[in-house]
């Protein structure tokens, strides 16, 4: 059965015949067969698009054709698309309106594009929207694509270039060579290609494939494991199970390491891993998989966080005291006096908010690959990570491997969210299985496993309780929080205590009273996303101020104003507020909204609301205790002086810090942006960095690349100094010249005095490394999460149309004001802020992650588990509203987690303007909304009063 | 996620696929676009140990209109149905519904056949052809057979296809003179999302009378359903909001709808009478375009 057959095809105008099996898809065929891996695989059930190719012209999904079905016919994939090494107008467009980020999903977004222009070489933007709506963008840079896709014919003949695009892109002038213009991607050509390779593009020789087998079970005791089937089955290399990994347990917060690398006697959540294969292909992998024989004994299971706290309920983690009653963490914190507050309130009002369990959705899946070098010692593991420094820790700590001994690198990664931010059974599997069968191995999970592998947004409950002056100045808030964490800590921990500590960042609060709660129930583990622990509470926050300021009769802008954070603040949990233009994104909003003419006065059906939002520019303090510096850089000039390399462990997974990271170093030393390389995100070549997460790198990796730059401007001052016969101080360097500042036409190339200065002595290298202010936090438990050197705020304000016969909520139109510091690089700025709002959209109205009563997932895919497509896009108008950081590189801080903040309420808010239903329960789904238009309809509840 | 082993089969004509289907026994299946059958091969619904791949079989993919039906063969992608001219003059609501439905990417591959043959619930092309008054031709090793479209379909991925039957064409009669429809679907989110519900209408006028009226709908039920107490309610009515409010009350009622993730029971009947309502308006309103 399943003999080969011949397949005859043209691919990119080649003709091929291949010998393939039957059940090979087009994707394999073009990934594995031609090694054309610009086809990604997203999903492999044709609901991503991500491995779209034309066949005969048109677009289909190569997941869901058989190689043997595409025989005849001419296929062209993403590498067909550029001629002799010119891209073609399309990716040009796309690379020059940034209309990507992590890229994955860009070679099939470019594939369907491609096929709307042959047919329609003008198209609308009706057009694209129909013609895309199966190409999934997760960082949703929808808005640019459809921007790219319009324009493409101005790039026909016209070369690619890395300059700045459109300069009304740019937010403010501000005297700045690099820094403040929106250059182009530093990995754009490559994206847009399809020649970046991610994890799972990568081959080596002799390399073989893992799977892990996850337990049917939520809640069991594994009572044994027969392994004799699958190691029996010819092509299976390695079968391992709880019995042959280490004791020691992993995770992310040091306190709360609880997880096994398969798990060891007991499972806690259906997708538990209980035991992995490596096996020559992936379909011996997965039949070895269905061999393995386990017996278990099934225990009752608990998926509610309430009721997991409830008497009674059956413990998750009865080997470790800590977490009697089923508490994973547990927060109490009490600044001020809140019953005085309360007291001095004209109107106190308490609700209960309920949040969703979100999942991050990258197009890609996680993948993971590990060869041991040299028969011997050394270990090189491929990750798709956000986090390389921190696998590393975690790989060597828990398989206990010197750290010196592992080598990490990040190759291209499509997406993370949070969700690629901690070390992954694939990791650790991929290691063992490499050492025991002496082969590479690459894991990677399917979107199904993804889905339980989780990690996702905490589900969080929350009764929150604000009193107000009659004029609106808040007295006091109280916030009560039960999150569901899933069987395990993760970042929870950390996810616990942001829940509350973010909350008086926005607003003046006095007195605060936060108690977290979190709790195991045997559902798969919740992460670190987006926001990480905040959108939630800001929600519930954001919605109550509203009806609060509905209750007083006041406008929810004038309470939003005169509570609003101020500069040099230090917050009631002893947060440090630096600079802040929180108030000017307020009036700004407000005005370009038209909110004066618009609120309480639209039709029917129609609202505007709005929400404030913000985030930490990086955590004050890593996940384990150390003492290094969190960012570190090295600069090397090349010997011709033209160019310079940095060296920086950064991870970019999408969000541009190897765009902007570049800029500064630039910026500083004087030089084109195009001049500088980007070092590969590899542990033996560059210094630690903490990665990305808590929107950390545009201010610590800046700041450390801004040092190294210096130390090499420096001596090359030196150097020109002495050539020019004046004093290096006198000096500066500007757009690759070095040059007297007070005589700028007095000066010299810099290539030049970089090539004396090696010529003189040897290397010119610089080194730059960023700690955070060893003072940040209170001194108290917990003090340390939320703190930071700086913070992020925006007022965002949206306008819905709701149908009132069905409860549809469609956005049209919004705007955003983000206070980011000194924006670096405008064109990455705009679109994180888009691709956050299109994701608030979808938290707020699409997205719910859910569990049947055995603890099984209903919507394990992107088919029932719907994030937004291109049709959701609604008109989005970003605005920087430019503060200077001081502690910031030129300024800077951060916009990638904090622009996602403000959105849930803000929808909320519109929503309830426009039909006057109050949804306190994400997502706010049709359903819902309609089931309250009825309510007010048999006048059960009071309709909004008209304006 | 790799698909399970199996033999490729191509049959040169019709009667060899039949045969072929019926030897080969309930391991086999049919494969035209795909894009059905390569989720159910990857997820291991069903053992699946032979595809008879009909492509090598001549004619089934051809979109024709002769004086009385509209041709659709099963092989026709969505795509092409779509953009078939054939398909607008005869039945352009169904050119609507194939582009409300799925990505651009699976239409250019799955097949009108094939949206059928998965008897999917919540399909978006059987109601409009069931409103239309469409007939499938059944072809199997005993002979062909012709039956109402709404009589394919017995429940969840269930047909009345016997082992070694295929559908080989869907055939959409022309339509009446001053008749219009509407296919009104909701879906949570707009692009690629199944239906939540769908519904079909179709109405003819005469001197301002409603002559025939179907409604058909999707999603609300184990098979795309006809809703036939609309018929005796619009039959005969003149086409005002309140008779067609009566109907649209009465494929509420009729809908058997089921709780799932999309929506519940309740909700998916609120939302039936509305897309009734709409769908009758607006197929009622095309009518009163159309040249007598």
């Amino acid at each position: 059965m399943g003999e080969e057959i011949l397949v005859s095809l043209k691919v990119n105008g080649q003709e091929r015949a291949l010998a393939v099996k039957p059940n090979t898809t087009l994707q394999d065929l073009v990934r594995w067969h031609l090694d054309l891996t610009g086809t990604k695989k997203g999903c492999e059930m044709g609901e991503c698009g991500a491995c779209t190719v034309l066949m005969d012209g048109r677009p289909v999904n190569s997941c869901m054709v058989l190689a043997v079905a595409a025989s005849g016919s001419e296929v062209t994939t993403i590498e067909g698309l550029s001629v002799n090494g010119d891209l073609h107008p399309l990716q040009k467009a796309f690379v020059k309106h940034g209309a990507l980020q992590c890229g994955f999903c860009t070679p099939g977004m470019i594939l369907s594009a491609k096929a709307l222009i042959d047919s329609k070489a003008d198209p609308t933007e009706e057009d694209i929207r129909q013609v895309l709506g199966g190409n999934l963008c997760r960082c949703a840079a929808y808005p640019r694509i459809v921007k790219a896709i319009l324009s493409w014919k101005e790039f026909e003949g016209v070369p690619l270039d890395t300059r700045p695009h459109t300069p009304e892109e740019r937010d403010q002038e501000r005297d700045h060579a690099v820094v403040g213009h929106g250059v182009t991607r530093y990995d754009g050509p490559d994206k847009v290609s399809g020649r970046a390779r991610y994890t799972s593009d990568i081959r080596l020789p002799g390399m073989i494939f893992g799977k892990i087998l996850c337990s049917p079970h939520a809640h069991a005791l594994i009572r044994s494991i027969d392994t004799t089937g699958a190691k029996k089955l010819p092509g299976v290399l390695a079968v391992i199970t709880g019995a042959d990994v280490p004791e020691t347990r992993y995770g992310v917060s040091p306190a709360r390491y609880d997880e096994h690398v398969l798990a060891k006697e007991r499972v806690r959540y259906v997708g538990d891993e209980v035991a992995a294969v490596a096996a020559v292909d992936v379909e011996t992998a997965e039949r070895a998989l269905r061999l393995i024989q386990v017996e278990y004994e099934v225990l009752p299971a608990v998926f509610d966080a309430e009721e997991a706290l409830k008497p009674g309920a059956p413990l998750i983690h009865p080997e470790d005291p800590r977490y009697a009653g089923n508490v994973n963490t547990r927060v109490e914190w009490n600044f001020g006096d809140v019953d005085k507050g309360f007291a001095e309130a004209d109107l106190v009002r308490e609700e209960r908010f309920v949040g969703s369990r979100t999942y991050q959705a990258p197009i890609e899946p996680h993948a993971s690959l590990a060869r041991w070098e040299h028969h011997g010692p050394k270990l090189t593991l491929w990750s798709a990570t956000q986090t390389p420094h921190y696998l590393q820790q975690m790989v060597a700590r828990t398989l206990d491997i010197p750290v010196g001994s592992i080598r990490v690198i990040k190759p291209a990664v499509g997406g993370g969210f949070g969700v690629k931010a901690e070390t992954t059974p694939l990791d650790l599997c991929a290691v063992i299985l490499a050492r025991m069968t002496g082969r590479p191995v690459m894991m990677k999970y399917s979107r199904r496993e993804m889905f339980y592998h989780f990690r996702g947004r905490h589900k969080q409950i929350m009764d929150l309780k604000i009193g107000l002056k009659r004029d609106g100045s808040i007295t006091a808030v109280q916030s009560r929080i039960v999150l569901d964490g899933g069987a395990y800590t993760s970042y929870g921990v950390i996810t616990a205590y942001y829940a509350g500590s973010m909350i008086p960042t926005l607003y003046k609060i006095p007195h605060y009273k936060y108690d977290g709660l979190r709790m195991y129930t045997n559902l798969p583990a919740c992460g670190a996303f987006r926001g990480h622990g905040v959108p939630q509470p800001r929600f519930a926050f954001e919605s109550l101020l509203d009806m609060m300021a509905e209750d007083l009769g006041l406008d929810p802008f004038d309470v939003r104003i005169r509570n609003a954070m101020t500069p040099g603040t230090r917050t009631c949990n002893a947060l440090d507020i630096s600079s802040c233009e929180f108030g000017a994104t307020l009036e700004r909003a407000r005005e370009a909204s038209g909110w004066a003419q618009k609120k309480g006065r639209l039709p029917r059906g129609k609202g505007i609301g709005v929400g404030c939002g913000g985030f930490v520019s990086g955590a004050g303090y890593p996940i384990y205790r150390s003492d290094f510096p969190h960012s570190n850089a090295m600069l090397r000039v090349h010997e011709s002086g033209q160019a310079v390399t940095l060296h920086i462990a950064a991870a970019d997974i999408g969000q541009g810090s190897d765009t902007v990271l570049p800029q500064i170093a630039a910026e500083e030393l004087g030089i084109p942006y195009d001049r500088v390389w980007m070092a590969a995100c590899d542990s033996t070549l560059s210094p630690v960095d903490l990665g990305s997460y808590s929107s950390r790198v545009t201010l610590m990796g800046g700041n450390a690349v801004k040092m190294a730059a210096t130390d090499v401007k420096n001596k090359l001052l030196r150097v020109a100094g002495r050539r020019l016969g004046c004093d290096p101080a006198a000096l500066t360097c500007r757009d690759g010249r070095i040059f007297v500042k007070e005589h700028p036409s007095v000066g010299i190339d810099w290539a030049e005095v970089a090539a004396a200065a090696f010529s003189e002595g040897g290397p010119v290298v610089g080194t730059g490394s960023y700690r955070p202010p060893t003072t940040l936090g209170g001194d108290f438990k917990g003090g340390t999460v939320g703190t930071s050197p700086a913070y992020s705020f925006s007022t965002f304000v949206c306008e819905v149309s709701v149908d009132l016969e069905t409860g549809f909520v469609t956005v049209d139109r919004c705007v955003d004001f983000s206070d980011a510091g000194t924006v670096v690089n405008p064109v990455t700025f705009h679109g994180q802020v888009e691709g956050g709002v299109i994701m608030g959209i979808g938290e707020t109205l699409l997205e719910d992650v859910v569990h049947r009563a055995d603890g099984t997932i209903a919507n394990p895919n992107l088919h029932d588990y719907l994030i937004p497509s291109i049709r959701e896009t609604p008109e989005i108008i970003s605005v920087a509203v430019e503060s200077f950081e001081p502690r910031g590189p030129f300024g800077a801080k951060e916009i990638g987690e904090g622009c996602l903040v403000p959105i849930l309420g803000a929808i909320a808010n519109a929503v309830y303007d426009a039909c006057g239903v109050r949804v306190k329960e994400l997502p706010i789904t049709p359903e819902k909304i309609l089931k309250g238009l009825q309510l007010q309809a048999a006048g059960r509840v009071a309709a909004r009063v008209e304006g | 996620m790799e698909i399970c082993d199996f033999a490729l089969h191509r049959p040169a004509s019709l009667a060899e696929a039949c045969e072929m289907g019926r030897m080969l026994g309930p391991g086999a299946r049919f494969l035209a676009g795909g894009t059905e059958l390569l989720p159910d091969l990857k997820q291991r619904r069903d053992v699946t140990r032979h595809l008879v791949d009909l492509r090598s079989v001549p004619g089934l993919r051809d979109i024709r209109l002769d004086s009385s039906y509209l041709h659709i063969g099963c092989l026709a992608t969505l795509s092409e149905v779509a953009e078939s001219s054939d398909v607008h003059k005869t039945l352009p609501a169904l050119s609507e519904a194939i582009l409300s439905m799925a990505a651009y990417q699976i239409r250019n591959r799955g097949t009108l056949g094939g949206n059928f043959c998965g008897g999917v619930p919540s399909a978006d092309t059987p109601p409009i052809c069931i409103a239309a008054g469409a007939q499938v031709r059944l072809a199997g090793v005993d002979g062909e057979r012709t039956l109402p479209a709404e009589q394919f379909f017995l429940g969840p991925r269930k047909t009345v296809l016997d082992p070694g039957e295929l559908l080989a064409e869907v055939l959409i009669p022309v339509q009446p003179a001053r008749s219009g429809s509407s296919y009104q679907r909701f879906a949570l989110r707009r692009a690629t999302a199944l239906a939540v519900v769908g519904v079909a209408a179709r109405v003819a006028l005469e001197k301002g009378r409603i002559t025939q009226a179907r409604v058909a709908m999707s999603a609300v039920a184990p098979v795309p359903m006809l809703a036939a107490e609309c018929s005796g309610i619009l039959e005969g009515q003149s086409p005002v909001e309140e008779v067609f409010e009566r109907a649209a009350k009465a494929a509420a009622l009729a809908s058997r709808a089921i709780s799932d993730l999309r929506g519940s029971a309740g909700y998916r009947r609120d939302l039936v009478r509305v897309l009734t309502l709409r769908a009758l308006r607006e197929a009622a309103a095309r009518a009163g375009t159309r040249p007598a």
